[in-house]
């Protein structure tokens, strides 16, 4: 099916202005002359019935095989110009050509003949996508951690028909939910401590026939990808393999250890307690004190024991509040003659939670707002009281609680820390520590290649202390062992708009591993993690990517007789998607790719491609690019395109009717990580006077879908000074835009401003040669 | 009892984040969906936000993918300008009655926009919530999905529609388009029908609508958005001038007996995200927030750090008596500033209002069978209810973008749930 | 009923709870989350030592004294801009008054300034139906002994003069209303709906 005779047809469509900008007939000529396309017709309206019937005749009589259509931006019409479900290759005549550029003139002309030939050349280079799974795929997804969460991402999972394996490393499930004596009200009126029911979640779990339960478990080791998960697990000494689908994990949190709040009376008496520890002090009875069982009339409540705070955790435990709200009314729901504060700094009862606010005030609980300085061995609170205005130290107090904040069990601090991967335990991913690590020793020998050693990838910055502990999931991935945390140790996504992003595909985050939340929003949460979890199982089993490029079956493809095992694809690859063999070259999980093509960017010798994105396409739409002489003083600068923003963001200047330069090309790419320096190189000795790469901002707010194209390509052209120099060419010929998608008013800022640069230069030497 | 199988479909309700992360994620579990719209694009409220926070990054970063994944997939059936008018049955076995009004505008648009050329009148931009004009042609705004001129009906029956109609070579302008009203058979309903803000003119005290120059937490994001009323720049309406002092009123509304009882959660984080706008763009503009409490949860608490360290934002704790207008038009801030007891009555450049979020389900979609509701109007589904119908984002309460998305992606399992087990139930009865 | 002794020990919530249970508008106010919307609102916020919002979180710190020596009590103007706008539903008017009322009855109005005036005020309207500047200014400032009354006055005559010469205040006897009789009737009876309002109030 691969190998039939491509049989290219191009469409001119002659509507919204575009026939009247620019000559059909001129293209036709490039269709027909220059690239011997046998099929070519025109029409005025061609995403309209007629239009699309005269494509639909062609591709019916056999005719045609690869339509080419050359009107509007590929992102609009895509249902029009879908074909027997392929997408038409596309030239964008409309938004990037004909509505930014004058009509009737050459430049206009001659820029649409470009994107024409860059189209038909495309099509040249591309070959349609063939799903490609192999063998058996599970459809089990395992849960890690039997807390809570895990129960409900279990069961959410049961109950939409897939068999779960749940692990829990404790004895018994329920986890921290065992201790409560009531939990929050989440459902109206929103007002009472309501009633604990782990143990009936726990006895629905251990009833439901599809779930099967490992208490005393750990996992020791993971391998594979989604549909393919081969997990190592360990149960009382003896350990067995488990195939799955996919990974939820729902691992929780722990208590911050009071201990290191020694400043804060904990310690110093044994009536001062943690919020957890006073959990277990509530009953159906008035509160007594643990010291001498004497009931506790007066009770203080230190929010933010550690939280917020700059020398222990530096983000906000979100439930503390209303935890100890709800402890508050259950004291004083026992003994209503109780005097029970609550010391705060910022009260944070989000959302309907203000309605539980408002009823312990109702029941007499006293809020102060008020920054704690000292508890003392005899319960004295000293505090700076900001409504009095004085400092005031509150004495005679039967008990004082305090209330701890949340640390994500994103690593096991029961077991020792992995030899490999401290790296990750870093805040947020740092896109350019594991490229320079790459380039570091590639440079130092090209040809013995040695992964970066635990040491080489503590060197750059310290540890977090927060998180000891070694992996959840000990992942068998070049990338290390553990699940990468976003920030404070969580286990989070980084977009706003895609919480179940991951980095590691298959594999989902719920629950206060991935956010401070309390029991309602974790089990939603878990539901959520189990859809994506369905889906990835389900993806992997078509051959279909997953999130962003969802349903994508095109994949890289690793020629391994040039390959030259330099490493650096694995090594970049932001999912993990490409391991070693034992002979050191690489090998792709395919379900673990998300079709970016960083690994193609990387690649020094051009032998990674997709069956419809590749160098060599790539290269031959550099290489159909018409590059005028200097004597014809029209400069062409190539752009690189990302496709999710800045691609959108011309289409939109287009839109706008915003005008500028004709003399730049661009060429959509999936990231600008897949831009490899060929691409760059290759047009400068093809004479394109300036190059440049316009895609997302990197950095700690990245906005890369990829994590870090933009970071690996900054990294790349950081090395590509040295080239131009040795070619006495300029640097400033090669730059990089940062473009969102939001700046389509910047556009023609960029673009002409660019173009004045290299006016200012002067023509590429190399033109002509 | 049931004719025939159950049905599969899944109907969504409100094309926002929640609703198209709703119907995104059950059609890429292998669904079929339809998401229905009121409005004439996809989006809702976080299309017409500047940017988010705490990354400051662009809302149509993440629709743009979204629209991508609609577009790909042909699960998801979109239907704009369309209402749910009622509902009956259940799980499996729903009859959902949709009214659609009329775009004026069918399937052949090609978004080229010379049907705008044909027109000189102007109408209210409502993307822009009123504070400038668009042509009674107008594409929704310059990232709509679908990209489809609208004709308003202001010109329906005017000389106006008939150029508009001559002007369109793909004959897509259709004046007799009419208002429709038809049934679907559903198997599950995700209401995701989202918020609005509070009524501003009913907080008397901060004289909303008294001056031009006090505005609303919506408003100022449109201010801020390239593609706004001033390109972008924070601008006083009354005059133009940059607005460089500018007062920032948090709770206005929410945590209010005589308004909203709840806590709007956003609105916070809003207003730091509009002071950073502003001190973007004057480096000598200073910036009051005046607050309850601050609540910046989780991570977010880095946000706030990084806004209070600004010098020029400073974080009032008191919630102002009231706004009062000069002669000129100016507006005055008046309170008591609760830490250091000082009664205060400052003037402003600007004064934007953090209005907090009301369910637009309490009265724009009255069909009688939504769930169960809270006392705020908000659609909390309880143990034992009807497990057909789940609420996704702020339908179901007061949420931020993040938890609307993780909140649609569980009702979209929800939704699959309920229509697997109808599903099992009616081939068990067959 | 008794009032906590210990004031100096600060949230002893004895004080607090006594005003809960004995304060008009009390049983609200506990609601309190101190946002300031009353202090902020009030028309004469600027004269007032505390203002209504510190004065509840006095309530709850137990400073007796502090709260009933505070001129709040006594500078409200009763608009109900407090209680109107407070988004907790507290009844802030009507507290302060309470507060006010109580200070009286524990003897705590003869030490302030602003108590002295008010108990003046009262005294000309239940007498004449109407205030008479001369009257009331006077039984203020005697208030303070005979001799500091006469100082006070002469102090002011000067504007006491400028303000008969522009029609200000009048000389002559003290107006009236017309019907005193009815005035006393309506006193009387109000006087005897509070103390009813009061019983009831103590029973629920």
């Amino acid at each position: 099916m691969n190998n039939q005779i491509l049989n290219p047809g191009v469409y001119l469509c002659g509507g919204c202005g575009i026939g009247e900008s620019i000559s059909l007939d001129a293209l036709e000529q490039v269709a027909g002359k220059e690239y011997k396309v046998p099929v070519c017709r025109q029409h005025a309206f061609l995403c309209g019935d007629e239009g699309r019937a005269l494509i639909e005749a062609d591709l019916a009589a056999g005719n045609v095989n690869q339509p080419i259509v050359a009107a509007c931006s590929p992102r609009v019409m895509t249902d029009q110009f879908t074909f027997e479900g392929t997408p038409a290759i596309r030239a964008n005549l409309r938004e990037q050509v004909v509505w930014a550029q004058p009509a009737g003139e050459e430049d206009t002309q001659m820029l649409a003949n470009d994107y024409l030939r860059m189209a038909i050349t495309q099509a040249a280079g591309t070959v349609p996508t063939v799903a490609a799974p192999e063998g058996e795929y599970s459809h089990t997804i395992l849960v890690l951690g039997g807390g809570s969460t895990g129960l409900n991402a279990a069961l959410a999972a049961a109950n939409t028909g897939y068999e779960v394996l749940l692990v829990e490393r404790d004895n018994q499930l329920g986890g921290w939910a065992n201790k409560w004596s009531k939990t929050l009200p989440h459902l109206p009126p929103y007002r009472d401590p309501q009633p604990n029911t782990i143990n009936e979640l726990i006895t629905t779990v251990e009833a439901e026939p599809a779930i099967t339960v490992l208490t005393g478990s750990l996992v020791t080791k993971t391998e594979g990808g989604p549909g393919k998960f081969n997990v190592t697990l360990s149960q009382d000494g003896s350990s067995r393999v488990e195939h799955v689908g996919a990974i939820v994990v729902a691992t929780g949190w722990r208590p911050y250890d009071a201990n290191n709040l020694v400043h804060l009376g904990y310690g110093l008496n044994t009536d001062v307690v943690t919020g957890i520890e006073l959990e277990e002090l509530l009953t159906n009875e008035s509160l007594q004190r643990r010291s001498d069982n004497k009931p506790a009339k007066t009770v203080m409540f230190v929010q933010c024991a550690g939280s917020r705070d700059p020398d222990h955790l530096p983000y906000c435990s979100s439930v503390c509040c209303e935890v100890s709200i709800k402890q508050a009314l259950q004291i004083m729901q026992t003994d209503p003659a109780a005097s029970v504060y609550v010391l705060f700094d910022e009260l944070r009862t989000p959302g309907t939670a203000e309605e539980f606010y408002r009823q312990a005030q109702k029941a007499g609980v006293v809020f102060i707002k008020g920054k704690v300085k000292s508890v003392s061995a005899d319960l004295g609170v000293t505090y700076d009281d900001v409504m009095l205005g004085q400092e005031v130290t509150l004495q005679g107090l039967d008990m004082v609680v305090l209330a701890t904040g949340m640390v994500p069990n994103s690593t096991n601090p029961e077991i020792e820390p992995a030899e490999n991967g401290a790296e990750q335990l870093l805040d947020d991913v740092n896109p350019n520590t594991p490229l320079s690590l790459a380039i570091k020793i590639i440079d130092n020998d090209a040809k013995e290649v040695v992964p970066p050693t635990a040491e080489q990838a503590q060197a750059s910055e310290p540890v977090s202390a927060a998180l000891p502990g070694g992996p959840l999931l000990n992942l068998q991935y070049v990338q290390g062992p553990h699940i990468p945390m976003l920030v404070d140790g969580f286990s989070d996504s980084h977009y706003i708009c895609f919480p179940y992003e991951t980095r590691r595909t298959g594999i989902y985050t719920c629950g206060p591993v991935r956010r401070p939340m309390d029991m309602a929003e974790a089990s939603e949460d878990a539901a959520g993690a189990i859809l994506k979890a369905i889906q990835s199982i389900e993806g992997a089993a078509r051959g279909a990517a997953m999130h962003p490029r969802v349903g994508d079956l095109s994949f890289p493809k690793i020629g391994l007789d040039t390959c030259t095992k330099c490493r650096r694809c694995t090594i970049e690859c932001p999912f993990g998607a490409i391991e070693e063999d034992e002979n050191s070259f690489p090998i792709l999980i395919e379900s673990r790719c998300r079709r970016c093509g960083t690994c193609m960017g990387a690649c020094p010798v051009r032998t990674i491609s997709f069956d419809n994105y590749s160098p060599n396409m790539v290269l031959g739409m550099i290489d159909a690019v018409e590059v005028p002489d200097e004597f014809d003083e029209k400069p062409r600068i190539l752009i690189f395109a990302c496709e999710n923003d800045a691609y959108p963001a011309l289409d939109m200047a287009g839109l706008n009717r915003y005008q500028y330069s004709a003399f730049i090309r661009v060429i959509p790419v999936r990231c600008l990580g897949s831009v490899p320096l060929l691409w760059v190189a290759t047009a400068l000795e093809k004479g394109f006077d300036g190059i440049m790469l316009m895609g997302c901002k990197s950095g700690d707010d990245y906005q890369c879908h990829y994590v870090k194209g933009s970071a690996l390509a900054k990294e790349r052209l950081s090395k590509i000074g040295e080239t131009l120099k040795s070619l006495m060419l300029e640097e400033e010929r090669v730059t990089m835009a940062e473009i969102s998608i939001a700046d389509s008013h910047s556009i023609p800022d960029v673009i002409d401003g660019f173009v004045e640069t290299i006016e200012g230069i002067g023509f590429n030497p190399f033109k002509g040669f | 009892m049931n004719q025939g199988p159950a049905s599969q479909t899944i109907l969504v309700v409100g094309g926002g984040i929640a609703g198209i992360t709703a119907a995104v994620e059950a059609a890429e579990t292998g669904y079929e969906v339809i998401l229905l719209e009121q409005s004439p694009a996809l989006g809702g409220r976080v299309s017409a936000f500047s940017r988010y926070f705490p990354k400051l990054c662009h809302p149509t970063c993440g629709l743009e993918i979204n629209y991508q994944r609609i577009r790909k997939n042909p699960r998801i059936k979109v239907i704009t300008m369309a209402k749910v008018e009622s509902l009956s049955g259940q799980a499996g076995d729903y009859t959902v009655l949709v009214k659609t009004k009329p775009r004026y505008v069918n399937e052949k648009c090609t978004a080229c926009g010379d049907c705008a050329k044909a027109t000189d009148v102007r109408v209210s931009n409502s993307f822009n919530y009123g504070m400038d004009k668009v042509s009674a042609a107008y594409l929704p705004h310059e990232h709509a999905y679908p990209q489809k001129f609208v004709i308003a009906p202001e010109v329906i029956d005017t000389p106006d529609a008939d150029n508009i109609k001559a002007a369109c070579k793909y004959g897509a302008v259709d004046l007799d388009d009419t208002e429709s009203v038809f049934e679907l058979k559903i198997g599950a309903v995700i209401w995701a029908t989202g918020w609005k803000p509070y009524d501003a003119t009913k907080i008397t005290p901060y004289s909303y609508g008294a001056s031009p120059d006090i505005i609303n937490n919506l408003e100022m994001e449109r201010l801020a958005a390239h593609d706004g009323p001033t390109g972008g720049k924070i601008l006083r309406p009354s005059n133009g001038e940059p607005a460089k002092r500018v007062a920032l009123i948090q709770c206005a509304g929410s945590r209010d007996t005589n308004h909203l009882p709840y806590c709007s959660r956003i609105c916070c984080l809003g207003s730091m995200k509009h002071a950073v706008y502003v001190r973007e763009q004057y480096t000598d503009a200073v910036v009051d927030i005046y607050y309850i409490d601050i609540r910046a949860h989780d991570r977010l608490e880095a946000f706030y750090r990084r806004v209070s360290a600004d010098p020029q934002v400073n974080f009032i704790k008191s919630k102002p008596g009231h706004v009062e207008i000069e002669e000129d038009g100016t507006p005055v801030v008046c309170g008591e500033d609760t830490i250091s007891r000082e009664v205060y009555a400052r003037s402003y450049d600007l004064v934007v209002l953090a209005l907090g979020m009301e369910p637009s389900a309490l009265t724009d979609t009255d069909a009688p069978h939504m769930g169960s509701r809270d006392d705020y109007g908000f659609i909390v589904p309880l143990p034992g209810d009807e497990p057909g119908l789940s609420s996704a984002g702020v339908a179901g309460g007061p949420l931020d973008v993040s938890m609307s998305v993780q909140s649609a992606t569980a009702a979209a399992l929800s939704a699959i749930q309920a229509v697997r087990k109808a599903t099992a139930q009616s081939g068990a009865l067959e | 009923m008794a009032v906590s002794s210990d004031t100096s020990q600060k949230y002893d919530l004895g004080f607090a709870r006594w005003v809960y249970q004995n304060v008009k508008g009390g049983d609200k106010l506990s609601m309190c989350m101190q946002c300031g919307a009353c202090s902020g609102s009030c028309p004469i916020g600027t004269e007032m030592d505390h203002g209504p919002r510190k004065l509840i979180m006095m309530v709850r710190a137990g400073m007796k004294e502090a709260v009933f020596q505070s001129n709040t009590l006594w500078n409200c103007t009763s608009c109900y801009r407090c209680t109107v706008r407070c988004p907790r539903g507290i009844p802030v008017t009507h507290v302060v008054q309470g507060l006010a009322a109580k200070a009286v009855a524990l003897g705590y109005a003869s030490e302030v300034d602003t108590a002295r005036f008010a108990h003046s005020f009262w005294w000309s309207v239940t007498h004449f139906g109407r205030t008479d500047e001369r009257l009331v200014t006077a039984k203020y400032y005697f208030s303070f002994g005979f001799i500091a009354g006469i100082k006070k006055s002469l102090d002011n005559l000067k504007i006491a003069l400028g303000m008969v010469m522009k029609g200000r205040m009048h000389v002559g006897l003290p107006h009236k209303v017309s019907d005193n009789k009815g005035l006393r009737a309506i006193l009387e009876k109000a006087t005897e709906i509070e103390m009813r309002d009061k019983q009831g109030g103590a029973e629920s």
